[in-house]
Parts: C-alpha cells; structure tokens; sequence
C-alpha cells in the first residue's frame, strides 16, 4: 500500500512501533526526572516534534519528504542535546552533532539528486524497483553508506556520539535508540539498491564489522557509565551494519529494535552503576569447562536453527549469525559451569537451549515482518566473513586467557595501544567540562 | 626553551634541592593539602564541610578565600588542557568496578603508573617528551624529589610554592578531594587498596602534566593574587548572617524552657531511641501525640563502633561515624538456606554481566534482553506504582540476619550499654518495650543513595546498630552488670530494634515480641500506623504534592520510583542542634530542622557528657550543617549540579556529562525545588544547651576545636541555664552575652 507521498510498510510500522514506545517511555520518565528543570517545557516540546518527524521519515515515499524529515528529525535532537545554553560543553556538543549531521544530509542529498536525475522518480518504491547505471549505482550506493554511517556513529563518524553525553539522561535514551538507528533504517529502506551490488555489500561488511570491533574494545575499557554505553552503541550498530552488509536486512532491523529498547533501558537505569556489583572472576577457564560449554551451546545452536528454519550448514552469511549464537552460548554455558553450584550441568544445558530459543524468537520475529519487503537474501560466505569471524574469535579468547594471568607483564606495544585506544574514544576537548566553574544547570 | 638549556637548569636544579630541607617542603605539601576537604565516595557519602580546610579562618574570611580557590568563573586554556588530561587519566586509575579492561600498571601507585604511559600519550607528543626522559633518568627517584625539581623547572619562586601547588589542587577540587579521603579517611577497604595513591604522588602527577603541556604555568599565581571578590562575598555573608538571625529569634521564641522538669509521664506505654537526624524529630512528634510515649535522640549507631561484617561474602564495613575507628568485629550468621539462595541468586547476575562485558556475546545479548528491558521499561515508567516485582530479586532480606557479638567482650558491652543511657538520660522509669530505631532509606536509580542513610553509621543503614545495642541491652549478663552502677532495667522491659525509612516514614520492627507483650505492641504498631499517615501528610506538604492523594502510598511511590529525582529532602533545612531533656522542645513544631540529641545535665556531674555531645554528635551536625550550607549555596562549585546529566565515573563519584572534575557535594535536587527555587536555606547551625553555663564553659575551655569553631563563627552557641533561668549567647570574641 503506498501512495506518492507516503508508504507504510511492515518496516515503516516497526520503526513507528519503536520509537512512539521509547518516545512514551521516556516522555513518563522525564515527568518526574526533569521536574522543577527549566528547559523541561521546551524538551516536552522538541520530544514531541522530533517522534512525528522521524514517524513521518520512515513512512514517506517521496525522496523529497525524506530528506526534510531526515533533517528536521536531526536538528530536534541537536536541540534536544542542547538542554541548558549556558554550559559551553553542552553547546559543543550539540555544534558537533550538528556539523555531523550537515555532513549526512548533504551526502543523502547528493544521493538523492542523483537517483532522481538516473531514474526521473521521486517515489522510493519505483527507486528500488528501477535499474541504475552502474557508476550512478556505486555512487549513489557509496553516498547511502555513508550518510548511514554519520547518522549511526560508525566509525570514523563516532565522535559526536561519545561526546553526547552531556545532554540529560531521557535524551541519551531516546537518541541511541531512535536516531542512531536512522543508518540502519537508511540502509533498508534501500535495500534493493545494495542487494546486487557485491562490493558495495561488502564495503559495508568491512565498516560495520571495524566498527563492532574497536567499538567493543573502547566499550570495555570506559570508566564512566554512559561512555561505556556510548562506545557499546558504536559497537552495536556496528554489528547491526555489518548484518546489512551480510544481506540479512531483517537481522539487521531486529538488532536495531532490540538494541534500542535495551539501551533505552540502560540508559535510564544508569544512576544504578555504583550500587551494581561485578563478579569478575579471576580465573582462565579450564578446558574442561570450555569443553562442556561449547557442547552446551552446539544444543542451544541447534535450538536456534529449529526455531529460525535456518540451515547451520548452508554455507551462506547465516554462519555469520549462527557463529555469534555459539560463542555467545558457549559463554552462557561457561559462565555456569565454572560456578560451585548444584545441577550445574543441567542448570547450563537448559539455559542454554532456552537462550537459543530466545534468541531465534526475536531474529524470527522481524524475519516475518520484515518478509514483504523481500530485503532477506543471504549471500555466499568469502574471506572477508571468515578473517572477521577470526578477529572477533582471537578478541574473545583474549579477553578470557590473557589479561587475568597475575603479575602479566604488559609489554610496549600493549601499553601503546592501550593508550591509544583511550585516547581515540576520549570525547572532544571542546565538549569536555574542564574545570568545574565552567558547568552550568 | 630547548633540550640543553632544559639541562642546564636541570643540572643546577638538583644543586639547590639539595640545599632545600626535605623536612620543610613535606611540611609545605601538607599545608597545600589542609585547605581541602575529604569526600567520600558513592558508597558511603559522608557529610562533610567543603571548607573544612579552612575552619581556621573567620567563616567571612573563609568565605572570601574559597571564593578566590573554589568559584573562579574562568580558567587559562592551558590550565584546561592539563585538567582534561588530568581526569583521563584519573578516572582510569581509580576505577572502582566499571571498566572491564583496565588500565595497566596501576599496581605501581598514581604517579608511577601514569609514568609508564603517558610516554605513549600522542596528546602529550607535541610537547618535548625528551624532557620526561631527562626528568626519570635513573629509576631513583621519589615523588618528592620530582615536585621540587619541577617547580624549579617552572620557575616558580620559592615564596610562591605553597600557591602554586595549592592551585594545582584547588584548580580540580572534586578529584583532590577524593584523593583527600583516599590519604586520610579511608575505610577498610580502601586503606588496602591494591592501587595505592599518596598525597605526594597525586601532586608529582599534577605538576609533571602541568610541566609538560604549560611551561609557563607559574602566571596561574598572578591571577589568583589579583582575584577579588570581596563585595560578592560580604553580600553572601550578610545574608547568611540574616538567615541566621531570623532562624534563631524564631527558635528562642519557641522554646519552653520554662515547662516543669516533667519527666512525670508515670511510667510511659514505650520509649523510643531515635537517631538525632533532623528526620526524627517530626516523627517523634507525630509518635508523642499518640499517647503516653517517651522518646529520646541519640547518635544513631547507638554507641557501638563496630565493623560488621557479612558471613557469607566475607565483605565487611565500618557502621559507626568516621570519626571514630571501628572497635568491634560483628559478624552476621545468615541462615544457612538464605546462603543457598544468595549464591543461586547472583547466578542470574553472573551470567549477564559475562554476556555484558565481553566481546561478540553482547550482539546476541540485546536481541535476548531486548523484550525485558522494554516491558520493564514500560513497566518502570509509566506504571512505577507496580514496579516492586521488577525489584523482587533486589530486596533487602537482612530481616533474618542475626549478629554474633563474640568478639565483643562483656564489659564492653556494658560500657557500650551504660554510655548510652547515660548520655540520653534514661537511668530509670524503663517502660516494658523500649524501642531501638535506626534509619534507612529507600529509592531506585539514585547514585546519592547512601547521603540519605544513617550519617552517624558511615552512611549506611542504622538498623544493624539497633539489633546489636538491642541485643546488649537484652543481655542478663549485661543487666546484672548495670544494676551494679545503679541502672536498674526492670526484668520485663523489653528492649527492641527497629528502622524507621525515612522514605516513606514506615517503621519496621525487627525482633521477635514475647507472648506477654503481644498486645502492647499491637497497640504501638497500630499508633504506629497513624504516625506514618500523618507525617507523610506533611511530607507530601514539602513536596509541594497535592494532599487529596493518598499521603502514604505517595510516599511509597518515591521510594520505588526509578525517574524520581527527589525521593526525599533528606537533612535538607537542617539549621539547629539542641541537647537537652525532651520536655523543652516536646510539642513544639521544629519543622525537621533540628538535631535533637537527648541530655540530662543533672546526670552529667563531671561534664563528660556534655563533652562528648559537643565533640562527636555536634560536630557531626556542623559538617552535615555546612555541607547543606555550601551546596545550596554554589551548586556548581560546592555540590554536584543537577542529576539529570550526571554521569557516574568509577563507581566512586559523579561527573557532569561527557566528563567533568568529580562532582562532590550535594546534587541540585537535593536542595533546591527546581532549578531557580532552593529548598534549603544557607544557615549556619545554631547549638543551643540545656545546661548550667559553666558546664558549657567548661567544655569549651578544655577544647581547642570547639574554640576555634565558635570564635571562627562556623556555628552558634546559646546556652539556657536551668539555674540562672536565662539564656546565653557565646560570642566572637569567646565571651557570653544574654540573649534576648
């Protein structure tokens, strides 16, 4: 069903569903959170605004529409962020979002300057349909990708995001889970264009998945809580890019709206992080208990794959999801068996199969939404797939081997890349509070 | 200035160090650090008087130097730059729980650490890192030794040092506070902590950063000499000066003095302990007006300094103010089922922090967690009044727990027992149930939990302390000991504990009741009841509520509400400290701005008591008095701004969004209505004794403190004299005056 203007789809409604959820959660919250706070009228209002323009953005079918919604949505954030005009590092900012953004929506209007000059069609749904030359294709294609990438804080686009945090709470939730999904929700809505397009699919494998990865490195070495969720955000997204880049657009859709609700949450949970014990253990896992995990988690795999209908086997991008499936059950599984508690084994067998069971809930869940669209076209698995799986393999095995031996004797390069890694997630100077005067409420 | 002049200066910088007395310059350090004030970390916030540093000096004159120190509304860009590296680093080396990856080598303390990786810090690049080289060539250096060396390097002169270090304090007050709490005042744990951190270290840090990005920092000194601001601060000080006067005419007036030495409640239904917290005193209030109680305030640890530590995790932590060092080991003896459960319980936990913190395994984590956190979300947020069963596995279940005093010697016990009711005055007329009552509170989502907790017990929950003096007084061994000092507690008087949530202003008692007194109690819990309707009435009043709704449930509401910002006011108003019998304040409407500590100075023959209330429980109320005070008063550069951008960094202190100095004080919500509208009124705190003036003269006398604190005018003093029936006022210059 779609007219000139307008075309709401299975994809349109969820992302509609999402975002006047989180837009009303929020909107709750910020009753009593921002109460007595000055610019609490003003947030109302921008809140408000901001929810009907994104609404209007992935319902519309007119480029044109698109592109102004796209904007308008963009600056009600950047005013959101801007909460009080008298901390400077606020209004820094809320000045590095927006200059971010001018970035994104001169990328997407190039890009749509091009379509409609290639095609003549204004109307999204004809664009996807239509045969592009293949320069205007590559081009157009490159443009997307990267107005995504701006839009999602994908690497090396990242920065206005870690440095957000200075907007209140409420505005964090609803920017990393609204806003920041616009690439994702960008890169589906024109799937079609990407979908035969093998290079420019992989090109989006390659930033999604460095993304993921420097991202969770930066995420697990924060010491505050919002930038360790903002870092966990670029990761995030990354991984949600790297699914589009897989051909798996649905996956990448459910990622995106699960990911958002759980940020959401976090986001508005974070003056629990002090009370918040962790339990680290100290030890390497055995083998043993490594052993019974991954046998653990070939179950919850397999439960996975019963309640996708996916192949394991296939040979296809799929591997990729059922690749994080088994690391992430694995971990489930070891987790529980390295504990001194009764039926352990057991305790970890059924956790595990209900996990994968979950879990192939939600990615199946968005694959029959999201199936009309037809934007679900696994692709055939090549090096760049498998040197990934490998990285993020060596990261994870890393992190449980090496860092937990005592008196580990950190050498140079170690030490050089910690420091670099610190300081490559710092926020900007500019939008850091660098003495104490200088906030304003 | 290149590399070879560098070495030059080098070379005769290490001449005069030598002729520099190592002995003044450790002296000259610690000057530098007596002008901040401690602050506590998250876990247990401690009130605390940001001027604390300079109680020495006149309040006003206090006033204009923190102004020149503290409220400096600019910075040198340079100075900037250093803080910005200053907190990078800083927030790495005392993360306390949040990062996963830590930094390296923080086994070697702050500065050593920090040594062997700045030279890696590409942010530091652009300046001459040769000079680190020459700086730590040979591995035999002490921090000591590199201050000195540096400040020659920075051409600071010699009269300057002082400023000049002080300023590279003063100029990140928040983290230098912390580092102040971490060298003077930590707890148990953080005395052990494996990341040691010294005064000397920390300076020697902030020195070498300075020495690298800002050779020309000694220009900092000249801008802080030429700071003035002494209109400003006479005005703050004059209204703090009517504040004062105004509160204390209304109180004058107010008190009875003149009502009979009563105490002729024949025998009451039951008396209450309540902790002195400004919190207790509407409560109390409310809970006389219900018949025939006696209630009496008293520091809320209830005399017993003990470290109490949790059988099952092996955790231990101090439950006694921080003035004073744990005395005992208690331990806790959970029952053995609860054991089970609690390590079940974490189960849950363990597994999702390791699907959290980890790499790869979150991508499936948000896609298994996405529906749950959106129900709870919703759940939280618009249906807040439901929100218990999101909280169902996070209950405090202490309620069984059950303490073991064996490392608590019987005369202790009785010390412990007889000091109590000694210095509350309770020596007699024991009604049958004597009630115990700590305090606690109760809200969600906030970091400044534990600033709304029992002061008196290193911020945390009173209730233990009431179990264990409770158990004590219930003790035969120990009774029998007490008649022989002449307290004779009748065999059927029953002593109780209980917690007062001054959340919600519900009071949950926790031991068991014998059959004879079933009764009894029913009636109290009932009474009970009724206390808690009314005073969350008036809370509600506070809150600028409606009062239609219904006021108990309301309050409840803010105790499991996770947006709610401002759960309660907490001491907040908090302006008077009174130490006498109850009967000169008991119907009186105090508004919960005072201390009321309990005092029978017809006990107190050799003034003892009196001491001690005017040198712990007193003193404790000044700092809580100017902590509210100063961050009502500049909540930026006293308290720590508003929640709403906070960003917790570590697990040990707030920042202000993307990163910031760390935040110490009181946040906004907790002493203002809304952004332009305090709630709390800077007032410094008015002491006012029921005891014959000499006895008060004869403390003061024997404490240099104290004479310093009245002479300095960090606090009032009036004393009403039973014998003399007049009140006095203790002024400036140390003598009294009559009040009128």
């Amino acid at each position: 069903m779609y007219s000139t203007y307008f075309n709401v789809d299975n994809l349109s409604l969820a992302m509609i569903a999402l975002v006047c959820f989180i837009g009303i959660c929020v909107a709750s919250f910020s009753a009593r959170y921002l109460k007595g706070d000055r610019a609490q009228g003003n947030f109302y209002i921008f809140l408000g605004l901001m929810i009907l323009s994104v609404c209007t953005m992935v319902s519309t079918n007119h480029l044109l529409i698109m592109l102004i919604s796209w904007t308008c949505s963009n600056y009600l954030l950047t005013r959101l962020m801007l909460h009080k005009s008298s901390w400077i590092a606020a209004v820094n900012s809320a000045k590095l979002a927006k200059r971010n953004f001018i970035l994104g929506t001169t990328l997407l209007s190039a890009a749509f300057v091009l379509l409609y000059l290639e095609t003549g069609h204004t109307s999204i749904v004809s664009i996807n349909n239509s045969e592009l030359s293949a320069i205007a294709g590559i081009t157009v294609g490159i443009c997307i990708v990267l107005a995504a990438m701006t839009q999602s804080g994908i690497l090396p686009f990242h920065r206005w995001l870690i440095s957000s945090l200075n907007s209140p709470t409420p505005v964090s939730a609803i920017m990393h889970a609204g806003l920041v999904n616009g690439g994702g929700f960008l890169l589906a809505r024109f799937a079609p264009l990407f979908l035969n397009q093998g290079i420019l699919l992989n090109t989006i494998f390659t930033v999604g998945i460095i993304s993921a990865i420097v991202g969770i490195i930066w995420k697990l070495m924060q010491n505050d809580v919002k930038r360790t969720l903002a870092c966990s955000t670029v990761s995030q997204m990354g991984y949600m890019i790297a699914q589009c880049g897989l051909g798996l657009f649905p996956a990448a859709i459910a990622h995106l709206c699960w990911h958002g609700l759980f940020k959401a949450y976090l986001f508005l949970a974070s003056g629990t992080a002090a009370q918040e014990s962790r339990f680290v253990s100290d030890k390497p896992p055995t083998a043993l208990h490594l052993l019974t995990a991954a046998v653990c988690s070939l179950l919850g795999t397999h439960v996975f794959a019963l309640t996708t209908g996916l192949n394991i086997l296939s040979g296809d991008t799929t591997t990729f999801i059922f690749f994080v499936t088994f690391i992430s059950g694995t971990q489930l599984a070891l987790t529980i068996v390295s504990q001194k508690i009764l039926a352990k084994y057991s305790v970890a067998i059924i956790a595990t199969a209900l996990a994968g069971y979950g879990y192939g809930l939600s990615v199946n869940l968005f694959e029959h939404i999201i199936a009309p669209l037809n934007i679900y076209q696994p692709q055939s698995l090549n090096i760049l797939h498998i040197i990934a799986m490998i990285l993020l393999t060596g990261m994870w095995s890393t992190l449980h081997f090496t860092s937990k031996q005592k008196g580990f004797v950190y050498p140079r390069w170690l030490l050089a890349l910690y420091v670099k890694m610190l300081n490559a997630s710092q926020p900007h100077p500019k939008t850091v509070t660098a003495y104490r005067n200088a906030y304003q409420f | 200035m290149n590399a070879t002049v560098q070495h030059q200066v080098y070379t005769e910088v290490v001449e005069t160090q030598k002729v520099t007395s190592k002995k003044s310059f450790e002296e000259l350090i610690a000057n530098c650090w007596a002008k901040i004030a401690p602050s506590w970390p998250l876990k247990n916030l401690i009130a605390v008087n940001p001027l604390a540093g300079l109680e020495d000096l006149s309040f006003e004159s206090a006033l204009n130097n923190a102004a020149a120190y503290f409220q400096q509304a600019d910075m040198p860009t340079q100075m900037q730059a250093i803080n910005r590296e200053s907190i990078k680093w800083l927030q790495a080396f005392f993360d306390d729980g949040q990062a996963t990856i830590h930094m390296p080598n923080r086994h070697l303390g702050l500065f050593k650490s920090v040594i062997s990786l700045i030279k890696y810090d590409k942010n530091l690049y652009k300046h001459d890192l040769r000079i680190l080289d020459d700086l730590l060539e040979g591995s035999n250096y002490s921090e000591l030794e590199l201050i000195v060396k540096l400040l020659s390097l920075l051409e600071v002169e010699k009269e300057h040092h002082e400023t000049f270090m002080t300023l590279l304090l003063t100029t990140l007050p928040g983290w230098s506070a912390y580092i102040r709490y971490r060298t003077d005042w930590p707890d148990k744990i953080d005395a052990y902590h494996p990341f040691s951190v010294s005064k000397q270290d920390y300076l020697a840090f902030r020195i070498l950063l300075t020495y690298l990005m800002w050779p020309d920092a000694k220009q900092i000194i000249q801008s802080h000499n030429s700071f003035n601001d002494h209109r400003k601060t006479k005005e703050t000080y004059q209204r703090i000066q009517h504040n004062d006067y105004y509160f204390q005419q209304q109180l004058l007036n107010k008190m009875c003095v003149d009502a009979k030495h009563s105490g002729i409640i024949d025998i009451p239904k039951a008396q209450f302990i309540f902790c002195i917290d400004v919190r207790s005193e509407p409560l109390r209030k409310a809970i006389e007006s219900q018949g025939a109680y006696e209630t009496f305030g008293f520091a809320g640890f209830f005399g017993v300094p003990v470290a109490i530590e949790n059988q099952a995790t092996g955790k231990s932590h101090a439950s006694c103010p921080v003035l004073l060092k744990p005395a005992y080991k208690v331990t806790t003896e959970n029952r053995k089922n609860q054991q089970i459960i609690s390590k079940h319980k974490d189960l849950h936990k363990k597994v999702y922090q390791s699907l959290k913190y980890n790499s790869i395994t979150p991508f499936a984590l948000v896609e298994i967690m996405g529906v749950i956190s959106g129900i709870s979300m919703m759940v939280k947020s618009l249906f807040a009044k439901h929100s218990s069963w999101a909280g169902i596995f996070n209950k405090r279940k202490d309620k069984h727990t059950s303490y073991n005093l064996e490392n608590f010697s019987l005369q202790q016990q009785v010390e412990c027992a007889s000091d109590m009711l000694k210095l509350i005055g309770l020596v007699e007329n024991f009604a049958p149930i004597v009630i115990l009552c700590g305090h606690a509170s109760s809200t969600k989502n906030n970091a400044y939990a534990s600033a709304l907790d029992c002061g008196a017990c290193g911020g945390r929950p009173g209730g233990p302390n009431a179990r264990i003096m409770a158990s004590i007084m219930n003790s035969k061994e120990v009774r029998t000991e007490l008649t022989k000092i002449g307290i004779n507690i009748p065999d059927k008087t029953v002593f109780i504990s209980a917690e007062h949530n001054t959340t919600t202003d519900d009071l949950t008692i926790y031991d068991e009741i014998p059959n004879s007194l079933q009764e009894l109690i029913k009636i109290i819990k009932a009474d009970l009841r009724v206390v808690q309707h009314k005073n969350t009435a008036i809370r509600l009043q506070n809150m600028g509520k409606n009062r239609k709704v219904k006021s108990v449930q309301a309050a409840a509401l803010h105790a499991k509400d996770w947006a709610e910002v401002r759960p309660e006011w907490g001491l907040a108003k908090n302006a008077a400290f009174i130490a006498g019998p109850r009967n000169i304040t008991q119907g009186l409407d105090l508004e919960g701005r005072a201390f009321l500590h309990s005092y029978d100075w017809q006990i107190d023959h050799d003034t003892e008591l009196l001491n001690t209330i005017m040198t712990a429980p007193m003193i404790v109320a000044q700092w809580i008095n100017a902590q509210y005070l100063f961050s009502s008063l500049d909540n930026v550069a006293y308290g720590a701004g508003s929640k709403i951008t906070k960003n917790i960094t570590g697990k040990i202190g707030v920042m202000q969004g993307n990163a910031s100095d760390l935040m110490n004080g009181l946040p906004l919500q907790s002493v203002y209505k809304s952004d332009n509208e305090p709630h709390h009124i800077p007032t410094r705190l008015t002491t006012y004794i029921y005891a014959p003036l000499d006895y008060v003269k004869k403390v003061i006398d024997r404490n240099q403190q104290l004479q310093q604190l009245f002479s300095n005018e960090w606090l009032h003093l009036f004393c009403y004299d039973p014998i003399l029936k007049s009140t006095y006022t203790l002024q400036r210059s140390l003598t009294w005056k009559q009040a009128h």
